[in-house]
C-alpha cells in the first residue's frame, strides 16, 4: 500500500477527513469519498459506526448511532467500497472500534481491506501492546498500516515506542478529550505541540480532536505534518444542501 | 493450596515473603530450633502468622498468641487433645503435626478429629522436624483422614509436579522451609516465588497480565493509557500498605458494620429442604455490598492524591455507596446515571444529592447502566489527572476487575468465619449469587474458588425469558468481545454492536458480566442460571413474608435460585442478600396491584378447539 507513503512524500500540509459511514444516509460513503477527493482533500478516515464509541463525543456518537439506524454494518460498508479504487486514488483508512473488527475476525477484513484497496486502519482502543502481541504479524502480513495515538499524556519513551512502530503516520490527540468541536487551543496544547515537534519523530504527526476552523487547521500545520477533521465535518452536512455542495464548501473553508 | 511458610525470624524477610500471598506465616517457638523465634517486632501480615510449639502448656501458649497476634497454633510435641480443644475453643486455628515414617501407626490420628483444625504430617526426626528431608509418601495414600491435613518436611523447589500429582482430597496446604532458605530462618523470595507460582496455578485468579484465562486485559483508548497504568502499579502496593489495611479494615467495622451477619433462614431451609443461610450484605451502610468497595476505592483515589471522584450507576447503589464516601472524604463527587434508571430509582437519587454528588441523567443509549458507563469512562478521558473512576462492579479495564473482587472478598471471607463457628464446616456446599457485573458474586465466591467441592452458582437476570430477547442474562445470549474496556462475554449482534438488555432489576440491566466471571463460566467453576423477572418478583415476596427482610430486586433474582435447584437435607447453602429492597418499593408497589387486579389475557382458542368450532359451525 504505497499510497500512504507517496502521500507523506508530498512537501505540504495533509488535510485529513473523517466521516461516519452510514452518515447522514445508508449509501452517501462513495459519494462522500468522491467528493471529498474532487475538493483537494488528502486523505480520508471512514469511520464504521459503533454502538458504544467510547473515545467520541456527541456529534460522532450521534452520527454512529444515526448511522446504524439505516443499516450500516461493517460488512455493507466493504460490499459498498467493493469498486471504490475504480473512482479514487486517494488513501483511505478505516477507523472503528475493536469489537467491530474482532467479531468480523480481522484477517477476514484484511483480505477485504486488500482486495478493495484500503490502507490502513484506527482501532483506538487497541493499545500498542495488545497490537505488538498479538497482531503485529497480521498487519504486516497484508501490508495494513495501523495507526497509533499519542496523546498529552503519552509518557516520552513511549511515544518513541509508537514512533518506531509506526508505519505510516501518528495520529496526534490535540488534547485530554474525546472527539468533537473546540473553540481554541489553550496554551497546554501548544506547550505540548513544540514538545512533540522538538522530538524530530520519524513517523509523519497528524494531529485531531477538536479541529473545526481554518485558524485551527493552520495552527495545527504550524507544528505537524497536518490536521484530521471529523465532527466539525460530519456537522456541515445540512438536510436541505447537496452533499457535494456541502462538501465543497466545507473543504474550501479550510484549505483555500 | 494453601502455603505455609514456616521458620522465619527476620522483619524485612517477613515483610517480603507476605508479598507472595501465602496463607501462613510460621513463628517457631521452640527454643532448641535453629529458627526459634523471640523478641522480634513483628510487621502486619496480610497471611496468618502461626506459631509452631512443643510441649508447652496452655498459659505460656495463650500468652505468646496474645503477645504477637497470632491467629493459628501448630503443635509438634505430645500435645494431648484436651489442649488442642482448648486451643481451639480459644478461636485459633489448630494444627496437630505428627512424625511420620514408615512404622507410623495412622490410629492415632482418630483421638484428634474432633480437637483440631487440619493435621500436619512431617518426617520423624529426633529433634520434632526440620530435617530438611522428605518421609515416603506413599504413606498418605493409605491413610484415612478425618481432617485436611498440611504436607511437610523436605519439600523443595524440584517438587512442585510431584505434589500436585499426589491427588489426595485432603491434602489442603504444603509447609515450607529449609529448602527455601539463604540461611536458616532467611527465606529466598525468588525461590519461593517460583515454586508457589507453579503449585498454585492460579487457575481462577488474575494473571500477571490482567486477564482471566482469555478474558479480561485493557482494550481501552490511549488517552486513558496513563490512568490505567498508574492504578496498575499501585493498587496492590497501596493495598495491601498497613495503613492502607488498618484503615480499610478499621472503617469497614465501625461505619460500615461488619461483619454483616450469616442468619440461618429456618423458614427457607424447612421449604426447601437444606441448611440454608444468608449472609446480609443488605444490613451495611447505605443497604448493599457497594459500600465495601467504594470504601476500598476511595482511600486508594486518596493515597493517588486524586481530588475528584466519578462513577456509574444502576439501580444508585454504587452511586450511593459512592457519594457517602466522598462526602465523609469532602470529595467532589459526579455520578453517571442513565436517565431511564433516574425514573426507577428516585429515592436513591434523593440520596445521592442529599449527600452532596451531582448526578448527571444520560440520555445517550437506551439510558440505563451501560450508557452512564460509557459517558463516566467520556468523562473520564476529558478529566485524566485530577479525576478518579470509581468503578462498582468487577468490569472495566485491568486492574479494576482484581481490585473491585479483592474489595469485595471480604464477603467470602466472612462466610467462611462464620460457617466454621455456626456449623464447624468452613465450606458451604453450595453459594448462590446474583450476576450483573458481578461484583457480590464475586465476593461470595472469592475464598471458596480453590475448594472446587463447594458449588458456586451464579443468577443472571432474564427479564422476560431468553425466547423473546428482552433478557439481561448475558451468557445465555452473549458472545466474547470488548465492553468497557475488557475482554469478556457481553451481548452483542453479529456485526459486534452492543445490544441493550432488558431486566425489571436496575442493577442487572447489563449487557456484559466481569471478565473473571466469563473466565468461571467457561471453565465451569460456576454454574450459570437465570431467573426471570416474574421468578425474583415472586421470590421477593416469599422472602418478605417467610422472614420479615425485603430484598432488593437484584437479590431476588438470587433467591429465585431456590425452587430451581435440588438439595440434600443437610447440605449448607448461603445466599448472598447483596441489598435490600427500599429503593425498589415503587416496583413492588406496583405487582402488588397487579395481582389485586390481574390481568385477563383474551381466550385463545386451542388447534382442537378450533378445529371444534369449525366442525360446529361449518358442516
Amino acid at each position: 500500500m504505497k499510497r500512504l507513503n507517496q502521500l507523506f512524500q508530498k512537501n505540504e500540509k495533509i488535510l485529513s477527513i473523517y466521516f461516519t459511514a452510514g452518515y447522514p444516509h445508508l449509501n452517501s460513503s462513495k459519494e462522500i469519498i468522491i467528493e471529498l477527493e474532487k475538493n483537494g482533500v488528502d486523505l480520508i478516515e471512514i469511520g464504521i459506526p459503533y454502538s458504544d464509541p467510547l473515545a467520541d463525543g456527541p456529534i460522532i456518537q450521534k452520527s454512529s448511532q444515526i448511522a446504524l439506524e439505516n443499516g450500516m454494518s461493517l460488512e455493507f460498508l466493504l460490499h459498498e467500497l467493493k469498486d471504490i479504487r475504480a473512482e479514487v486514488d486517494i488513501p483511505l483508512v478505516l477507523m472503528g472500534y475493536f469489537n467491530s473488527v474482532m467479531q468480523f475476525g480481522i484477517e477476514q477484513l484484511f483480505k477485504r481491506m486488500n482486495e478493495i484497496g484500503l490502507d490502513g486502519i484506527i482501532l483506538p482502543d487497541m493499545l500498542i501492546e495488545v497490537y505488538e502481541k498479538e497482531f503485529c504479524e497480521l498487519f504486516e502480513e497484508y501490508d495494513i498500516k495501523s495507526i497509533f495515538l499519542i496523546t498529552p499524556s503519552t509518557p516520552e519513551d513511549r511515544i518513541r515506542r509508537i514512533d518506531k512502530m509506526s508505519k505510516s503516520f501518528i495520529y496526534m490527540v490535540s488534547s485530554a478529550s474525546t472527539t468533537g468541536v473546540r473553540e481554541t487551543y489553550d496554551d497546554n496544547s501548544l506547550a505540548y505541540f513544540k514538545r512533540i515537534k522538538s522530538m524530530n519523530l520519524k513517523a509523519p504527526i497528524l494531529t485531531g480532536f477538536g479541529i473545526s476552523s481554518k485558524q485551527h487547521f493552520d495552527q495545527v500545520c504550524e507544528y505537524s505534518d497536518g490536521g484530521i477533521i471529523g465532527s466539525a465535518f460530519i456537522k456541515s452536512f445540512k438536510k436541505e444542501v447537496p452533499i457535494q455542495q456541502s462538501i465543497s464548501s466545507f473543504v474550501s473553508s479550510v484549505k483555500k | 493450596m494453601k502455603i505455609k511458610v514456616c521458620g522465619l525470624r527476620v522483619r524485612e524477610n517477613i515483610v517480603h515473603v507476605d508479598q507472595l500471598e501465602v496463607d501462613y506465616i510460621g513463628l517457631i517457638f521452640h527454643e532448641e530450633s535453629p529458627r526459634f523465634f523471640s523478641d522480634q517486632q513483628l510487621p502486619d501480615t496480610m497471611a496468618k502468622k502461626i506459631g509452631v510449639f512443643v510441649d508447652k502448656d496452655f498459659e505460656l501458649i495463650m500468652n505468646t498468641i496474645k503477645e504477637y497476634q497470632l491467629k493459628a497454633v501448630q503443635l509438634h510435641g505430645k500435645e494431648s487433645p484436651e489442649l488442642c480443644r482448648k486451643l481451639l475453643k480459644s478461636d485459633l486455628e489448630v494444627i496437630k503435626a505428627f512424625a511420620v515414617d514408615d512404622d507410623f501407626e495412622p490410629s492415632v490420628l482418630s483421638d484428634y478429629s474432633d480437637s483440631c483444625s487440619y493435621f500436619l504430617f512431617d518426617t520423624k526426626t529426633h529433634k520434632h522436624g526440620g530435617s530438611g528431608k522428605k518421609f515416603n509418601w506413599d504413606i498418605l495414600q493409605s491413610l484415612d483422614y478425618s481432617l485436611p491435613f498440611f504436607l511437610s518436611g523436605g519439600i523443595g523447589p524440584e517438587d512442585a509436579n510431584a505434589i500436585r500429582s499426589l491427588r489426595l482430597n485432603n491434602l489442603i496446604g504444603i509447609d515450607l522451609n529449609s529448602r527455601f532458605e539463604d540461611a536458616p530462618a532467611i527465606k529466598n523470595f525468588d525461590k519461593l516465588s517460583a515454586f508457589i507460582k507453579e503449585i498454585k496455578p492460579m487457575k481462577y485468579k488474575i494473571n500477571e497480565e490482567g486477564y482471566y484465562g482469555s478474558y479480561g486485559g485493557a482494550f481501552i483508548p490511549e488517552l486513558l493509557y496513563q490512568n490505567i497504568q498508574e492504578l496498575k502499579e499501585n493498587y496492590l502496593k497501596i493495598m495491601e500498605s498497613d495503613s492502607f489495611q488498618d484503615e480499610f479494615i478499621r472503617l469497614l467495622k465501625e461505619y460500615v458494620g461488619r461483619p454483616s451477619p450469616l442468619y440461618f433462614s429456618k423458614a427457607l431451609s424447612e421449604k426447601y429442604g437444606a441448611q440454608i443461610f444468608l449472609k446480609r450484605e443488605d444490613l451495611n451502610h447505605t443497604g448493599s455490598h457497594k459500600i465495601n468497595n467504594t470504601i476500598g476505592q476511595i482511600l486508594l483515589a486518596k493515597s493517588l492524591g486524586k481530588k475528584r471522584i466519578i462513577a456509574e450507576t444502576g439501580a444508585g447503589q454504587h452511586g450511593v455507596a459512592t457519594a457517602t464516601v466522598c462526602a465523609r472524604e469532602g470529595l467532589e463527587c459526579v455520578v453517571f446515571m442513565g436517565a431511564l434508571d433516574v425514573e426507577r430509582q428516585q429515592p436513591n437519587v434523593q440520596k445521592m444529592q442529599m449527600l452532596g454528588a451531582k448526578v448527571v441523567p444520560v440520555e445517550s443509549g437506551n439510558k440505563t447502566l451501560k450508557d452512564a458507563t460509557n459517558e463516566a469512562i467520556r468523562d473520564w478521558i476529558n478529566h485524566p489527572e485530577e479525576t478518579y473512576y470509581l468503578i462498582g462492579s468487577v468490569v472495566g479495564p485491568h486492574p479494576y476487575p482484581d481490585m473491585v473482587s479483592r474489595f469485595q472478598s471480604v464477603i467470602s471471607e466472612e462466610i467462611k468465619n462464620q460457617l466454621k463457628q455456626q456449623t464447624g464446616n468452613v465450606n458451604s456446599d453450595k453459594i448462590i449469587a446474583c450476576v450483573g457485573g458481578g461484583s457480590n458474586a464475586i465476593g461470595a465466591y472469592y475464598h471458596f474458588l480453590d475448594d472446587e467441592n463447594v458449588k458456586l452458582i451464579a443468577v443472571e437476570a432474564d427479564g422476560l425469558g431468553l425466547e423473546t430477547g428482552e433478557t439481561a442474562a448475558t451468557t445465555a445470549a452473549g458472545s466474547p468481545g470488548i465492553i468497557h474496556g475488557s475482554k469478556t462475554i457481553l451481548m452483542q449482534t453479529d456485526d459486534g454492536q452492543i445490544v441493550e438488555p432488558y431486566s425489571i432489576s436496575a442493577g442487572l440491566d447489563y449487557p456484559g458480566i466481569g471478565p473473571v466471571h466469563a473466565h468461571l463460566f467457561e471453565t465451569g467453576r460456576v454454574e450459570f442460571i437465570r431467573a426471570t423477572d416474574d421468578e425474583a418478583l415472586k421470590a421477593a415476596f416469599e422472602l418478605t413474608a417467610l422472614e420479615g427482610i425485603i430484598p432488593a430486586l437484584e437479590t431476588a433474582h438470587a433467591l429465585a435460585a431456590l425452587p430451581k435447584l435440588e438439595f440434600k437435607e443437610d447440605e449448607l447453602v448461603v445466599i448472598n442478600i447483596s441489598g435490600r429492597g427500599d429503593k425498589d418499593m415503587a416496583t413492588y408497589q406496583k405487582y402488588i396491584e397487579s395481582l389485586k387486579h390481574p390481568y385477563q389475557p383474551p381466550k385463545m382458542l386451542t388447534q382442537a378447539e378450533h378445529e371444534d368450532v369449525n366442525g360446529l359451525f361449518i358442516p
